[in-house]
Protein backbone atom coordinates (compact mmCIF):
# COMPACT_ATOMS: atom_id res chain seq x y z
CA UNK A 1 0.00 0.00 0.00
CA UNK A 2 1.62 3.35 -0.88
CA UNK A 3 1.66 5.90 1.64
CA UNK A 4 -0.38 8.89 1.64
CA UNK A 5 1.50 12.20 -0.20
CA UNK A 6 2.35 14.88 2.06
CA UNK A 7 2.68 18.57 1.15
CA UNK A 8 6.15 18.36 0.89
CA UNK A 9 6.09 14.85 -1.35
CA UNK A 10 3.39 17.02 -3.88
CA UNK A 11 6.44 20.23 -3.84
CA UNK A 12 9.16 17.33 -4.74
CA UNK A 13 6.91 15.93 -7.33
CA UNK A 14 5.98 19.22 -9.00
CA UNK A 15 9.93 19.84 -8.91
CA UNK A 16 10.89 17.10 -10.85
CA UNK A 17 8.97 17.74 -13.76
CA UNK A 18 11.56 20.36 -13.93
CA UNK A 19 13.75 17.71 -14.95
CA UNK A 20 11.96 14.88 -15.84
CA UNK A 21 10.24 14.62 -19.40
CA UNK A 22 6.73 14.39 -19.30
CA UNK A 23 7.18 10.69 -20.03
CA UNK A 24 3.30 9.65 -18.95
CA UNK A 25 1.98 11.98 -21.59
CA UNK A 26 4.29 10.76 -24.80
CA UNK A 27 3.39 7.39 -24.22
CA UNK A 28 -0.33 7.68 -23.65
CA UNK A 29 0.21 9.69 -27.24
CA UNK A 30 2.50 6.10 -28.61
CA UNK A 31 -0.41 4.49 -27.20
CA UNK A 32 -3.06 5.84 -29.07
CA UNK A 33 -0.75 5.64 -32.52
CA UNK A 34 -1.11 2.17 -31.96
CA UNK A 35 -4.43 1.69 -31.57
CA UNK A 36 -4.85 4.03 -34.21
CA UNK A 37 -2.76 1.36 -36.62
CA UNK A 38 -4.43 -1.24 -35.35
CA UNK A 39 -7.30 0.36 -36.16
CA UNK A 40 -6.87 0.81 -39.77
CA UNK A 41 -4.83 -2.43 -40.59
CA UNK A 42 -8.37 -3.81 -39.76
CA UNK A 43 -10.51 -1.44 -42.04
CA UNK A 44 -7.65 -2.24 -44.93
CA UNK A 45 -7.23 -6.02 -44.41
CA UNK A 46 -10.60 -7.02 -45.08
CA UNK A 47 -11.32 -8.33 -48.56
CA UNK A 48 -14.54 -6.67 -49.76
CA UNK A 49 -14.31 -6.44 -53.53
CA UNK A 50 -14.33 -2.50 -54.75
CA UNK A 51 -16.47 -1.29 -51.64
CA UNK A 52 -14.06 0.85 -50.45
CA UNK A 53 -12.57 2.32 -53.80
CA UNK A 54 -13.93 5.79 -53.59
CA UNK A 55 -13.25 9.15 -52.15
CA UNK A 56 -14.46 8.42 -48.66
CA UNK A 57 -11.52 5.84 -48.41
CA UNK A 58 -8.84 8.14 -49.87
CA UNK A 59 -9.76 10.66 -47.64
CA UNK A 60 -9.35 7.84 -44.57
CA UNK A 61 -5.59 7.32 -45.83
CA UNK A 62 -4.46 10.95 -46.34
CA UNK A 63 -6.48 11.73 -42.46
CA UNK A 64 -4.23 9.00 -40.92
CA UNK A 65 -0.87 10.10 -42.40
CA UNK A 66 -1.97 13.65 -41.17
CA UNK A 67 -3.00 12.18 -38.13
CA UNK A 68 -0.05 10.36 -37.38
CA UNK A 69 1.96 12.81 -38.18
CA UNK A 70 0.30 15.43 -35.74
CA UNK A 71 0.38 13.27 -32.66
CA UNK A 72 4.24 11.98 -32.83
CA UNK A 73 5.25 15.43 -32.82
CA UNK A 74 2.45 16.66 -30.51
CA UNK A 75 4.41 13.70 -27.81
CA UNK A 76 7.49 14.81 -28.92
CA UNK A 77 6.40 18.45 -27.66
CA UNK A 78 3.87 16.53 -24.64
CA UNK A 79 7.69 15.21 -23.55
CA UNK A 80 8.81 19.13 -22.90
CA UNK A 81 5.48 20.32 -20.99
CA UNK A 82 3.94 22.56 -24.45
CA UNK A 83 0.69 23.05 -22.95
CA UNK A 84 -0.84 24.37 -26.55
CA UNK A 85 -0.54 21.08 -27.73
CA UNK A 86 -2.71 19.65 -25.84
CA UNK A 87 -5.24 21.27 -28.05
CA UNK A 88 -3.99 19.56 -30.91
CA UNK A 89 -3.96 16.21 -28.80
CA UNK A 90 -8.01 17.38 -28.14
CA UNK A 91 -8.75 17.54 -31.77
CA UNK A 92 -6.90 14.19 -32.55
CA UNK A 93 -8.64 12.67 -29.84
CA UNK A 94 -12.15 13.88 -30.40
CA UNK A 95 -11.77 13.24 -34.37
CA UNK A 96 -11.00 9.73 -33.35
CA UNK A 97 -14.54 9.51 -31.88
CA UNK A 98 -15.71 11.09 -35.17
CA UNK A 99 -14.31 8.64 -36.65
CA UNK A 100 -16.55 5.33 -35.52
CA UNK A 101 -19.19 7.14 -36.91
CA UNK A 102 -17.83 6.98 -40.28
CA UNK A 103 -16.29 4.21 -42.04
CA UNK A 104 -17.14 1.20 -39.59
CA UNK A 105 -20.71 2.66 -39.06
CA UNK A 106 -21.40 2.39 -42.50
CA UNK A 107 -19.71 -0.21 -43.69
CA UNK A 108 -21.45 -2.13 -40.36
CA UNK A 109 -24.58 -3.86 -42.60
CA UNK A 110 -23.91 -2.89 -45.39
CA UNK A 111 -23.75 -5.53 -48.56
CA UNK A 112 -21.41 -5.60 -51.57
CA UNK A 113 -20.40 -8.14 -54.59
CA UNK A 114 -17.78 -10.05 -54.04
CA UNK A 115 -17.36 -12.80 -56.83
CA UNK A 116 -20.86 -12.45 -57.64
CA UNK A 117 -21.98 -13.22 -54.05
CA UNK A 118 -23.21 -10.70 -52.06
CA UNK A 119 -21.62 -10.58 -48.96
CA UNK A 120 -21.75 -8.20 -45.23
CA UNK A 121 -19.02 -5.44 -45.77
CA UNK A 122 -18.26 -5.69 -42.28
CA UNK A 123 -19.23 -8.45 -39.56
CA UNK A 124 -20.35 -7.50 -35.86
CA UNK A 125 -17.03 -8.95 -34.93
CA UNK A 126 -14.75 -6.57 -37.01
CA UNK A 127 -16.93 -3.45 -36.18
CA UNK A 128 -16.79 -4.50 -32.37
CA UNK A 129 -12.63 -4.54 -32.96
CA UNK A 130 -12.59 -1.35 -35.09
CA UNK A 131 -14.69 1.14 -32.80
CA UNK A 132 -13.16 -0.38 -29.51
CA UNK A 133 -9.35 0.51 -31.18
CA UNK A 134 -10.81 3.86 -32.00
CA UNK A 135 -12.27 4.72 -28.68
CA UNK A 136 -8.72 3.17 -26.73
CA UNK A 137 -6.88 5.46 -29.63
CA UNK A 138 -8.96 8.50 -28.52
CA UNK A 139 -9.53 8.27 -24.69
CA UNK A 140 -5.38 7.95 -24.75
CA UNK A 141 -5.23 10.93 -26.92
CA UNK A 142 -7.70 12.90 -24.66
CA UNK A 143 -5.94 11.64 -21.48
CA UNK A 144 -2.65 12.43 -22.75
CA UNK A 145 -3.62 15.82 -23.94
CA UNK A 146 -6.07 16.78 -20.48
CA UNK A 147 -2.80 15.38 -18.12
CA UNK A 148 -0.10 17.80 -20.13
CA UNK A 149 -2.32 20.54 -19.95
CA UNK A 150 -2.69 20.16 -15.80
CA UNK A 151 1.03 19.26 -15.62
CA UNK A 152 1.69 22.19 -17.78
CA UNK A 153 -0.28 24.54 -15.52
CA UNK A 154 1.39 23.13 -12.34
CA UNK A 155 4.55 23.29 -13.54
CA UNK A 156 4.18 26.76 -14.88
CA UNK A 157 2.86 27.52 -11.09
CA UNK A 158 5.70 26.14 -9.66
CA UNK A 159 8.37 28.12 -11.97
CA UNK A 160 6.68 30.95 -10.78
CA UNK A 161 6.90 30.21 -7.47
CA UNK A 162 10.10 29.77 -7.21
CA UNK A 163 11.36 32.87 -9.39
CA UNK A 164 9.41 34.71 -6.80
CA UNK A 165 10.86 33.28 -4.04
CA UNK A 166 14.28 34.01 -5.76
CA UNK A 167 13.83 37.72 -6.43
CA UNK B 1 32.60 5.71 8.86
CA UNK B 2 34.57 3.47 6.29
CA UNK B 3 38.02 2.28 6.81
CA UNK B 4 39.68 0.09 4.10
CA UNK B 5 42.22 -2.29 4.48
CA UNK B 6 44.59 -3.82 1.91
CA UNK B 7 46.82 -6.96 3.25
CA UNK B 8 49.32 -8.18 1.30
CA UNK B 9 47.36 -7.78 -2.29
CA UNK B 10 49.15 -8.70 -5.45
CA UNK B 11 47.99 -9.20 -9.45
CA UNK B 12 49.04 -11.72 -11.45
CA UNK B 13 47.58 -11.93 -14.42
CA UNK B 14 46.39 -15.07 -16.99
CA UNK B 15 49.38 -14.64 -18.44
CA UNK B 16 51.88 -14.47 -15.32
CA UNK B 17 52.62 -10.99 -15.47
CA UNK B 18 52.40 -9.61 -11.68
CA UNK B 19 51.16 -6.05 -11.96
CA UNK B 20 51.10 -5.49 -7.67
CA UNK B 21 53.29 -7.07 -5.49
CA UNK B 22 52.47 -7.70 -1.63
CA UNK B 23 49.98 -4.41 -1.33
CA UNK B 24 49.53 -3.01 2.25
CA UNK B 25 47.82 -0.54 3.44
CA UNK B 26 45.40 0.86 6.36
CA UNK B 27 43.08 3.86 4.99
CA UNK B 28 41.71 5.43 7.95
CA UNK B 29 37.86 6.89 7.81
CA UNK B 30 37.72 10.51 6.16
CA UNK B 31 41.40 9.74 4.61
CA UNK B 32 42.11 10.77 1.39
CA UNK B 33 44.83 8.75 -0.30
CA UNK B 34 46.77 9.54 -3.53
CA UNK B 35 48.39 6.20 -5.05
CA UNK B 36 51.09 8.03 -7.23
CA UNK B 37 53.64 6.60 -9.79
CA UNK B 38 54.40 6.31 -13.24
CA UNK B 39 52.26 4.82 -16.20
CA UNK B 40 52.49 0.97 -16.06
CA UNK B 41 53.51 0.89 -11.79
CA UNK B 42 50.26 -0.70 -11.02
CA UNK B 43 48.12 2.25 -9.29
CA UNK B 44 45.26 1.65 -11.29
CA UNK B 45 45.18 -1.90 -11.15
CA UNK B 46 45.44 -1.55 -7.78
CA UNK B 47 42.14 0.91 -7.25
CA UNK B 48 40.24 -1.48 -9.97
CA UNK B 49 40.97 -3.93 -7.55
CA UNK B 50 39.45 -2.31 -4.48
CA UNK B 51 36.56 -1.28 -7.06
CA UNK B 52 35.69 -4.74 -7.69
CA UNK B 53 36.71 -4.41 -11.25
CA UNK B 54 39.32 -6.86 -11.36
CA UNK B 55 40.09 -9.77 -9.13
CA UNK B 56 42.81 -9.96 -6.01
CA UNK B 57 45.43 -12.66 -7.22
CA UNK B 58 46.08 -13.02 -3.66
CA UNK B 59 45.79 -10.93 -0.22
CA UNK B 60 42.47 -9.66 1.54
CA UNK B 61 40.42 -6.68 0.90
CA UNK B 62 38.44 -5.43 3.96
CA UNK B 63 35.90 -2.65 4.26
CA UNK B 64 35.19 -1.66 7.90
CA UNK B 65 36.96 -5.02 8.96
CA UNK B 66 34.27 -7.07 6.37
CA UNK B 67 36.13 -9.12 3.90
CA UNK B 68 35.04 -7.96 0.45
CA UNK B 69 37.64 -9.88 -1.55
CA UNK B 70 35.30 -11.70 -3.30
CA UNK B 71 32.26 -9.37 -3.37
CA UNK B 72 31.40 -8.14 -6.55
CA UNK B 73 31.77 -4.43 -7.17
CA UNK B 74 28.07 -3.96 -7.41
CA UNK B 75 27.50 -4.68 -3.56
CA UNK B 76 31.06 -3.47 -2.67
CA UNK B 77 29.16 0.18 -1.76
CA UNK B 78 32.18 2.47 -3.52
CA UNK B 79 31.35 4.76 -6.17
CA UNK B 80 34.26 5.18 -8.82
CA UNK B 81 35.35 8.60 -10.88
CA UNK B 82 36.50 7.69 -13.99
CA UNK B 83 39.14 9.84 -16.36
CA UNK B 84 37.14 9.80 -19.56
CA UNK B 85 33.55 10.68 -17.06
CA UNK B 86 31.81 8.12 -18.54
CA UNK B 87 28.57 9.81 -18.62
CA UNK B 88 25.43 9.67 -21.28
CA UNK B 89 24.93 11.31 -24.09
CA UNK B 90 21.69 11.24 -24.68
CA UNK B 91 20.70 11.58 -20.73
CA UNK B 92 20.35 15.19 -19.12
CA UNK B 93 22.84 16.17 -16.39
CA UNK B 94 19.86 15.33 -14.43
CA UNK B 95 19.45 12.03 -15.11
CA UNK B 96 22.86 10.84 -15.34
CA UNK B 97 23.56 11.84 -11.75
CA UNK B 98 19.95 9.65 -11.17
CA UNK B 99 20.59 6.96 -13.35
CA UNK B 100 22.59 4.61 -10.76
CA UNK B 101 19.77 5.14 -7.93
CA UNK B 102 16.66 5.26 -10.85
CA UNK B 103 18.22 1.38 -11.07
CA UNK B 104 18.06 0.54 -7.85
CA UNK B 105 14.70 1.96 -7.96
CA UNK B 106 14.66 3.79 -5.07
CA UNK B 107 11.94 6.35 -4.48
CA UNK B 108 12.14 9.12 -7.17
CA UNK B 109 11.44 11.62 -4.58
CA UNK B 110 14.66 10.82 -2.23
CA UNK B 111 16.81 10.78 -5.65
CA UNK B 112 15.50 14.11 -6.39
CA UNK B 113 16.58 15.24 -3.13
CA UNK B 114 19.78 13.71 -3.65
CA UNK B 115 20.54 14.85 -7.40
CA UNK B 116 19.77 18.49 -6.14
CA UNK B 117 21.81 18.48 -3.54
CA UNK B 118 24.93 17.15 -5.21
CA UNK B 119 24.17 19.37 -7.84
CA UNK B 120 23.79 22.27 -5.25
CA UNK B 121 27.44 21.19 -4.07
CA UNK B 122 29.14 20.99 -7.18
CA UNK B 123 27.64 24.15 -8.67
CA UNK B 124 25.63 22.36 -11.12
CA UNK B 125 22.24 23.55 -10.39
CA UNK B 126 21.82 25.69 -13.61
CA UNK B 127 23.22 22.98 -15.62
CA UNK B 128 20.39 20.00 -14.69
CA UNK B 129 18.61 20.14 -17.69
CA UNK B 130 21.74 20.02 -20.11
CA UNK B 131 23.44 16.91 -21.83
CA UNK B 132 26.93 16.29 -21.51
CA UNK B 133 28.22 17.45 -24.78
CA UNK B 134 27.05 21.42 -23.73
CA UNK B 135 29.16 21.28 -20.86
CA UNK B 136 32.88 21.72 -20.90
CA UNK B 137 35.45 19.26 -19.57
CA UNK B 138 35.69 20.56 -16.04
CA UNK B 139 31.62 20.51 -15.82
CA UNK B 140 31.46 17.15 -16.78
CA UNK B 141 33.87 15.82 -14.73
CA UNK B 142 31.84 17.33 -11.72
CA UNK B 143 28.79 15.62 -12.72
CA UNK B 144 30.85 12.73 -12.91
CA UNK B 145 31.97 13.07 -9.24
CA UNK B 146 27.95 14.20 -8.51
CA UNK B 147 26.65 10.87 -9.58
CA UNK B 148 29.28 9.05 -7.02
CA UNK B 149 28.02 11.43 -4.52
CA UNK B 150 23.95 11.29 -5.07
CA UNK B 151 25.32 7.36 -4.00
CA UNK B 152 26.28 8.12 -0.65
CA UNK B 153 28.80 5.49 -1.13
CA UNK B 154 31.58 4.57 1.55
CA UNK B 155 34.18 5.31 -0.43
CA UNK B 156 35.21 7.05 -3.33
CA UNK B 157 37.45 6.21 -6.08
CA UNK B 158 38.72 8.68 -8.57
CA UNK B 159 41.13 7.09 -11.57
CA UNK B 160 43.27 10.12 -13.21
CA UNK B 161 39.80 12.12 -12.40
CA UNK B 162 42.21 15.51 -14.03
CA UNK B 163 43.82 13.81 -16.87
CA UNK B 164 41.51 14.58 -19.35
CA UNK B 165 41.67 18.68 -18.63
CA UNK B 166 43.73 21.85 -19.28
CA UNK B 167 45.98 22.93 -16.81
CA UNK B 168 44.25 25.55 -15.51
CA UNK B 169 41.20 23.89 -15.37
CA UNK B 170 43.16 20.61 -13.73
CA UNK B 171 43.86 23.61 -10.76
CA UNK B 172 40.64 23.97 -10.64
CA UNK B 173 38.78 20.98 -10.15
CA UNK B 174 41.46 19.98 -8.38
CA UNK B 175 40.61 22.35 -5.85
CA UNK B 176 36.95 21.86 -6.06
CA UNK B 177 37.83 17.74 -5.47
CA UNK B 178 39.72 19.25 -2.22
CA UNK B 179 36.54 21.36 -1.05
CA UNK B 180 34.36 18.09 -1.59
CA UNK B 181 36.38 15.74 0.65
CA UNK B 182 36.26 18.87 3.38
CA UNK B 183 32.64 18.70 3.00
CA UNK B 184 31.98 14.87 2.64
CA UNK B 185 34.69 13.75 4.93
CA UNK B 186 34.61 10.50 2.78
CA UNK B 187 36.96 7.99 2.57
CA UNK B 188 39.00 8.82 -0.99
CA UNK B 189 41.11 6.58 -2.86
CA UNK B 190 42.75 9.06 -5.85
CA UNK B 191 45.17 7.94 -8.46
CA UNK B 192 47.22 10.08 -10.51
CA UNK B 193 51.07 10.06 -12.08
CA UNK B 194 50.91 14.01 -10.92
CA UNK B 195 53.02 14.39 -8.47
CA UNK B 196 51.61 18.34 -7.53
CA UNK B 197 48.22 16.19 -7.60
CA UNK B 198 49.36 14.40 -5.09
CA UNK B 199 51.33 16.68 -3.05
CA UNK B 200 48.16 19.34 -3.23
CA UNK B 201 45.35 16.64 -2.48
CA UNK B 202 46.48 14.14 0.00
CA UNK B 203 46.54 13.32 3.54
CA UNK B 204 49.00 10.28 2.78
CA UNK B 205 50.86 9.36 -0.54
CA UNK B 206 51.40 6.17 -1.90
CA UNK B 207 54.30 5.98 -4.12
CA UNK B 208 54.55 3.29 -6.27
CA UNK B 209 57.08 1.69 -8.80
CA UNK B 210 57.03 -1.40 -11.04
CA UNK B 211 54.27 -2.51 -8.91
CA UNK B 212 55.84 -2.20 -5.62
CA UNK B 213 55.06 0.54 -3.01
CA UNK B 214 58.31 2.23 -2.21
CA UNK B 215 56.98 5.01 0.25
CA UNK B 216 53.45 5.65 2.41
CA UNK B 217 53.96 9.12 3.77
CA UNK B 218 52.32 12.43 4.27
CA UNK B 219 53.23 14.65 0.89
CA UNK B 220 55.62 16.74 3.41
CA UNK B 221 57.33 13.46 4.30
CA UNK B 222 57.98 11.86 0.50
CA UNK B 223 59.41 15.17 0.15
CA UNK B 224 61.32 16.28 2.61
CA UNK B 225 62.58 12.64 3.63
CA UNK B 226 62.09 10.14 0.61
CA UNK B 227 62.81 7.00 1.26
CA UNK B 228 64.91 5.88 -2.27
CA UNK B 229 66.11 7.32 -4.98
CA UNK B 230 63.10 6.28 -7.03
CA UNK B 231 60.77 8.64 -4.70
CA UNK B 232 63.45 11.32 -4.50
CA UNK B 233 62.95 11.33 -8.06
CA UNK B 234 59.50 11.57 -8.77
CA UNK B 235 58.78 13.95 -5.99
CA UNK B 236 59.43 17.25 -6.46
CA UNK B 237 59.41 19.35 -9.52
CA UNK B 238 61.93 19.59 -11.23
CA UNK B 239 63.14 16.10 -10.34
CA UNK B 240 66.18 16.10 -7.95
CA UNK B 241 69.78 16.02 -9.22
CA UNK B 242 71.76 13.49 -8.49
CA UNK B 243 75.81 12.63 -8.13
CA UNK B 244 78.04 9.32 -7.17
CA UNK B 245 80.66 11.02 -4.68
CA UNK B 246 82.41 9.59 -2.20
CA UNK B 247 82.57 9.95 1.32
CA UNK B 248 86.23 11.48 1.92
CA UNK B 249 86.81 13.05 5.67
CA UNK B 250 84.65 15.83 5.82
CA UNK B 251 83.27 16.32 2.06
CA UNK B 252 82.33 14.17 -0.43
CA UNK B 253 84.04 14.35 -3.64
CA UNK B 254 83.53 12.98 -7.12
CA UNK B 255 83.06 14.35 -10.66
CA UNK B 256 84.37 17.41 -9.65
CA UNK B 257 82.49 17.79 -7.23
CA UNK B 258 84.13 18.62 -3.22
CA UNK B 259 80.98 19.31 -1.17
CA UNK B 260 81.89 19.97 2.33
CA UNK B 261 79.83 18.11 5.16
CA UNK B 262 78.64 19.27 8.55
CA UNK B 263 78.88 17.67 11.76
CA UNK B 264 75.36 16.36 11.39
CA UNK B 265 76.20 15.02 8.15
CA UNK B 266 79.34 13.47 8.88
CA UNK B 267 77.77 11.51 11.59
CA UNK B 268 74.87 10.28 9.36
CA UNK B 269 77.56 9.58 6.97
CA UNK B 270 79.90 8.20 9.73
CA UNK B 271 79.43 4.11 8.35
CA UNK B 272 80.31 5.09 4.61
CA UNK B 273 83.71 6.73 5.15
CA UNK B 274 85.88 6.06 1.66
CA UNK B 275 82.66 4.60 0.11
CA UNK B 276 80.67 5.99 -2.97
CA UNK B 277 77.16 7.21 -2.04
CA UNK B 278 74.17 9.12 -3.95
CA UNK B 279 73.98 12.53 -3.26
CA UNK B 280 70.69 14.23 -3.61
CA UNK B 281 69.72 17.79 -4.24
CA UNK B 282 66.27 19.41 -4.96
CA UNK B 283 66.90 22.07 -7.32
CA UNK B 284 65.67 24.72 -4.47
CA UNK B 285 67.95 23.48 -2.06
CA UNK B 286 70.39 25.45 -3.97
CA UNK B 287 71.23 29.22 -3.72
CA UNK B 288 73.63 31.39 -5.12
CA UNK B 289 77.16 31.34 -3.89
CA UNK B 290 81.25 29.81 -4.56
CA UNK B 291 80.73 26.20 -3.11
CA UNK B 292 79.88 24.41 -6.73
CA UNK B 293 80.33 25.78 -9.85
CA UNK B 294 78.55 24.90 -13.15
CA UNK B 295 78.62 26.38 -16.99
CA UNK B 296 74.83 27.23 -17.60
CA UNK B 297 73.82 25.73 -20.46
CA UNK B 298 69.90 27.59 -20.12
CA UNK B 299 68.38 29.77 -18.00
CA UNK B 300 64.44 29.95 -17.49
CA UNK B 301 62.86 32.41 -15.64
CA UNK B 302 59.00 31.46 -14.03
CA UNK B 303 58.02 34.52 -12.55
CA UNK B 304 58.88 34.12 -8.99
CA UNK B 305 61.55 31.95 -9.88
CA UNK B 306 64.73 31.07 -12.27
CA UNK B 307 65.41 27.84 -13.36
CA UNK B 308 69.23 27.53 -14.20
CA UNK B 309 70.63 24.61 -16.04
CA UNK B 310 74.42 23.82 -15.64
CA UNK B 311 77.11 21.35 -16.36
CA UNK B 312 79.73 21.04 -13.82
CA UNK B 313 83.34 19.73 -14.07
CA UNK B 314 82.97 15.66 -15.47
CA UNK B 315 80.08 16.71 -17.23
CA UNK B 316 78.11 16.50 -14.42
CA UNK B 317 74.24 18.16 -14.63
CA UNK B 318 73.18 20.56 -12.68
CA UNK B 319 69.39 22.63 -12.15
CA UNK B 320 68.91 24.88 -9.81
CA UNK B 321 66.07 26.46 -8.51
CA UNK B 322 66.64 30.20 -7.38
CA UNK B 323 64.53 32.84 -6.06
CA UNK B 324 63.67 35.65 -8.28
CA UNK B 325 64.40 36.82 -11.56
CA UNK B 326 67.87 35.65 -12.61
CA UNK B 327 69.73 36.70 -15.91
CA UNK B 328 72.64 34.42 -16.42
CA UNK B 329 73.64 34.03 -20.08
CA UNK B 330 74.70 30.70 -21.53
CA UNK B 331 77.98 29.60 -21.03
CA UNK B 332 78.50 32.11 -18.32
CA UNK B 333 79.72 30.34 -14.71
CA UNK B 334 77.42 30.59 -11.96
CA UNK B 335 78.69 29.69 -8.69
CA UNK B 336 75.93 27.74 -6.17
CA UNK B 337 75.81 26.57 -2.28
CA UNK B 338 73.73 23.83 -1.50
CA UNK B 339 71.79 24.34 1.93
CA UNK B 340 70.20 20.83 1.87
CA UNK B 341 71.41 17.29 1.12
CA UNK B 342 70.24 13.58 0.87
CA UNK B 343 72.14 10.66 1.23
CA UNK B 344 71.66 7.25 -0.75
CA UNK B 345 72.76 4.54 -0.33
CA UNK B 346 74.64 3.27 -4.01
CA UNK B 347 73.52 -0.48 -3.74
CA UNK B 348 70.29 -0.50 -2.30
CA UNK B 349 69.16 2.96 -3.41
CA UNK B 350 68.13 3.40 -0.04
CA UNK B 351 68.31 6.79 1.90
CA UNK B 352 70.94 6.81 4.51
CA UNK B 353 68.19 8.18 7.39
CA UNK B 354 69.30 11.07 9.48
CA UNK B 355 69.86 13.45 6.88
CA UNK B 356 69.49 17.10 7.90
Amino acid sequence: MSRAKTPEDQYIQRDRMRFIKNSACANLCYLGLLFDVFYFVTIYRQDVGSYYYNIQIGASVVYNLVFLLAVFLSSEAVKNYKRNYSIVLIVAGVMQIVRMFVIPARAHGAQTLVNGEEVAVMSDGTFTKAVVYLGISAAAILFAAVLNYIRCTQLEAHVKSLEANKA
Amino acid sequence: MAELSLQHIDKIYDNNVQAVFDFNLDVKDGELIVLVGPSGCGKSTTLRMVAGLEDISNGHLLLDGKDITQTPAKDRDMAMVFQSYALYGHMTIYENMAFSLTLRKEDPNVIHKKVLAAAEILGLTSQLNKKPAQLSGGQRQRVAMGRSIVRNPKVFLFDEPLSNLDAKLRGATRREILLLHKRLQATMLYVTHDQTEALTLADRIVCMSMGHVQQVGTPLELYDSPNNVFVASFIGLPPMNFYDVKVVGKELQGNGLKVALSDEEQAVLAGYQGKEITLGVRPENFTEGTEFKVTVTNNENLGMNTLVYGTGEGNVKVTAKLKGWKNYKVGETAGFNIVRKHFFDKETTNAIRGDK
